[in-house]
């Protein structure tokens, strides 16, 4: 059981790490993070950097839907102005990294503005309807500006630049999509430390008692669009640098879908949930795809059980959203809990 | 003694966690390549099991075990094996450029199949690092015949551009100066040929009567169906479809009395494909760069193994398939008998060396490889009493 951990004084009882042992676990998933692109093959580099860009993005929608209740399907479509946007100044400009990442996480942002005013006067499903709009807007903008977006067939970005060393292996790319995905979660965990992040959730547990209270719905709920999708334009700027294409198609409304999935079964209104989640939905068809492989070992079984490995996945989903409804972030809370509490039983 | 429902879920995500790890230690275990014995040369392949194209997909899976069986029981190439490793991508592309990694990350792999345009775009430059795989796959996109920016991919085939240009061509000599309609969807496989067929009509000294956008897959036509009247085309081409819209359009375009002749590109033409859409696709015309799994015409021993192997019908998905295994081995064949390594760029110009090339009766006159595409194709009708698509032109080679 956990004893000894009594607060001395506010700052540390807001504390993201309160305890040693966090702070030791902390230090202990950094360390493995530095060590795992020297270690792991190049596939589980690559599905490192994937689950990274995806974590930023689902952590976005986590602000805005989990964090705020406003339920967005355009996440999608604000990761592609952030690809688009990133893909554009690397081939015309040649700008640093960084200004590149920023501009895409801006223009998305003031995209996520625009699309989020309807929000003042319509919530849940109908919010989730008028967000749709940001994506066929945003397809129809990226398949005839051509002249800018290179039309349906894209645009091929050229590698990333930093201090004029090219990064065109997942290797390298890991050193930029992972730092940037830590900081996009550490500045997601110390938004709701601040008044701010207080808002949004007032705002989603009883938006007539927010503004009763003194806060601008206007202000807040904009707020949270302009955040949220700056998160989802700098995953698409990563996004771009990772796959180094960018085309209409590569950011469809099935996208969008994906990360309310994940955001849903990792947990809504955690930045642990948008991380899980994220994880569990792109890992979990990776390993089925390899558990399905070792029951099909020559091959001629993969036709077969190909489409169960689909049907598992769904169920997966199906079982989790019955059985824990708060997602994985409760489950990995409960684990917890016990070793906290640890003889004594909950 | 009975068990909490959250107590077996717990039991469920340590199970799960098991699994999770097993496979990276595998993967670990595994990280020095080259399981594989030294001989053997590997062919992967990101192929569509699953999705939305898992129709064209395990058709293609299917193409290229089976033709790599008839190299391997014939001896290889040059005495080596070829060993064949696909896993299914979903049709989508982070899956595919995960499968990619995986299989060349635990294999010495020389040949890949690539699933779809999205795919081949986002491995290409992979492909240039690595240097040491020739890839082709199921996309036809015009973009991948730019051998410049693709040196390490082919398509089996004629690009879109190149397969709307084939019915062009069979338009002009069929009906000087005709009125065609171009009927596209709204995605990048449908826009791709657009402006190049723009161009050829106006050089084939052809009308554009209209162009109709559509969604792809079923969709309400009604409106494009009375625009499509009202333009009259003795031609309509549709492109960017596998199947609907197509039916609705035909069945709506006859019941209005339309006499336009109905045409359609690679993906819309297998046999199965056309005959489903009913009776109205009766004379329904197209181009097909390969023949079809039935056709006798001519000596086709190729295709004559195949009826062989598989007594049922074959759709083109998996002629496509097989060619595309046939050609990539044959680069390896002719690289070795070079006396050179086996990497993407002598594998390419192994390719390109190809000339008058029996494929055993699947195209229907030799090829030659000169550039990232074969342009050449055939037209075939519906003949629905029949059941079978006929050929009604001879080879057209557009080099």
């Amino acid at each position: 059981m956990r004893i000894g951990s009594a607060k001395q004084s506010y700052a540390a009882d807001a504390a993201l790490f309160d305890t040693r042992t966090q702070q030791a676990w902390a230090l202990f998933g950094l360390l493995t993070l530095l060590a795992f692109p020297f270690i792991a093959s190049e596939y589980w580099l690559y599905l490192a950097c994937l689950v990274a860009i995806n974590i930023a993005s689902a952590m976005g929608l986590n602000i805005l839907t989990g964090y705020t209740g406003l339920v967005s399907l355009g996440q999608a479509a604000f990761m592609g102005l952030g690809a688009y946007t990133v893909a554009i100044l690397q081939l015309r400009y040649g700008t640093p990294l960084i200004v590149n990442l920023l501009a895409g996480g801006t223009v998305a942002m003031a995209a996520g503005v625009l699309v989020g005013l309807p929000s003042l006067r319509v919530k849940g499903l109908y919010l989730a309807i008028a967000t749709i709009a940001a994506g066929v807007i945003a397809h129809f903008a990226f398949s005839h500006f051509a002249a800018l977006t290179g039309g349906t067939s894209g645009l091929s970005v050229p590698p990333a630049q930093v201090f004029g060393r090219e990064l065109d292996t997942t290797f390298e790319l890991y050193w930029v999509i992972v730092p940037v995905t830590l900081l996009l979660l550490l500045g997601a965990a110390n938004l709701f430390r601040t008044r701010i992040g207080r808002a949004f959730i007032a705002i989603r547990d009883r938006d007539i008692s927010a503004e009763v209270l003194g806060i601008p719905l206007l202000r807040y709920k904009l707020l949270s669009f302009a955040i949220s999708s700056f998160y989802a334009g700098v995953a698409g700027g990563l996004f771009a640098y990772f796959f180094r294409a960018v085309t209409p198609e590569s950011f469809p409304l099935l996208m969008s879908i994906f990360f309310l999935a994940a955001v849903i079964v990792g947990g809504m209104g955690t930045v642990l949930g948008s991380v899980l989640g994220a994880v569990f939905m792109t890992l979990v068809p990776e390993l089925l795809k390899i558990v399905v492989g070792w029951f099909a070992a020559d091959g001629s079984a993969t036709p077969v059980l190909a489409p169960i490995r689909t049907v598992v996945f769904g169920a997966l989903i199906v079982l989790f959203l019955i059985f824990e409804p708060h997602g994985l972030a409760e489950m990995w809370r409960r684990a917890r809990r016990v070793f906290h509490l640890w003889p004594f039983r909950t | 003694m009975s068990i909490k429902k959250r107590e077996l879920m717990a039991l469920g995500l340590a199970a799960a966690a098991t699994m999770a790890l097993a496979p990276l230690a595998h993967a670990q275990k595994a990280a020095p390549k080259a399981a594989a014995p030294a001989e053997d040369i590997v062919f992967g392949a990101s192929v569509p099991l699953t999705g939305v194209f898992s129709f064209a997909g395990i058709a293609i899976d299917a193409g290229i075990k089976d033709y790599l069986t008839i190299l391997n029981e014939g001896g290889g190439v040059k005495g080596r094996k070829v060993r064949y490793v696909a896993e299914d991508t979903g049709y989508k592309v982070d899956q595919s450029m995960a499968v990619f990694k995986r299989i060349t990350g635990q294999n010495k792999v020389s040949l890949y199949y690539a699933d779809s345009t999205g795919f081949v775009k986002t491995v290409n430059p992979e492909l240039e690092r690595l240097g040491s795989v020739l890839m082709t796959g199921a996309s036809f996109a015009k973009e991948i015949s730019n051998a410049d920016k693709y040196p390490m991919q082919f398509m089996v085939g004629p690009d879109y551009a190149e397969m709307v240009t084939i019915l062009l061509r069979y338009i002009a000599q069929t009906k000087p100066g005709a009125k065609v309609a171009l009927v596209y969807s709204d995605t990048e496989f449908g826009r791709d040929p657009v402006d190049a067929a723009r161009a050829t009509i106006k050089s084939l000294k052809l009308e554009l009567a209209t162009e109709i956008v559509t969604a792809p897959g079923s969709v309400d036509v009604s409106a494009e169906i009375v625009k499509l009247r009202r333009a009259d085309p003795d031609f309509t081409i549709f492109h960017g479809y596998v199947s609907a819209p197509i039916p609705e359009f035909i069945n709506q375009a006859k019941s209005l009395g339309l006499k336009s002749q109905f045409m359609g590109t690679f993906w819309s033409m297998d046999n199965t494909t056309v005959m489903k859409m009913g009776p109205a696709a009766d004379g329904f015309l197209g181009v097909m760069p390969y023949r079809y799994y039935y056709d006798t015409e001519g000596k086709s021993p190729m295709l004559e193994r195949i009826r062989k192997m598989r007594p049922e019908y074959q759709t083109s998905g998996y002629m496509q398939g097989f060619l595309a295994a046939m050609l990539l081995t044959e680069a390896a064949k002719r690289t070795l008998d070079n006396g050179n390594e086996l990497n993407g760029k002598n594998m390419k110009l192994a390719l390109s060396s190809i000339r008058n090339f029996d494929t055993g009766g699947l195209i229907g006159v030799p090829l030659s490889i000169k550039g990232n595409s074969i342009p050449i194709g055939r037209i075939y009708k519906a003949d629905f009493k029949a059941q079978k698509m006929l050929p009604v032109s001879d080879w057209i080679n557009l080099q």
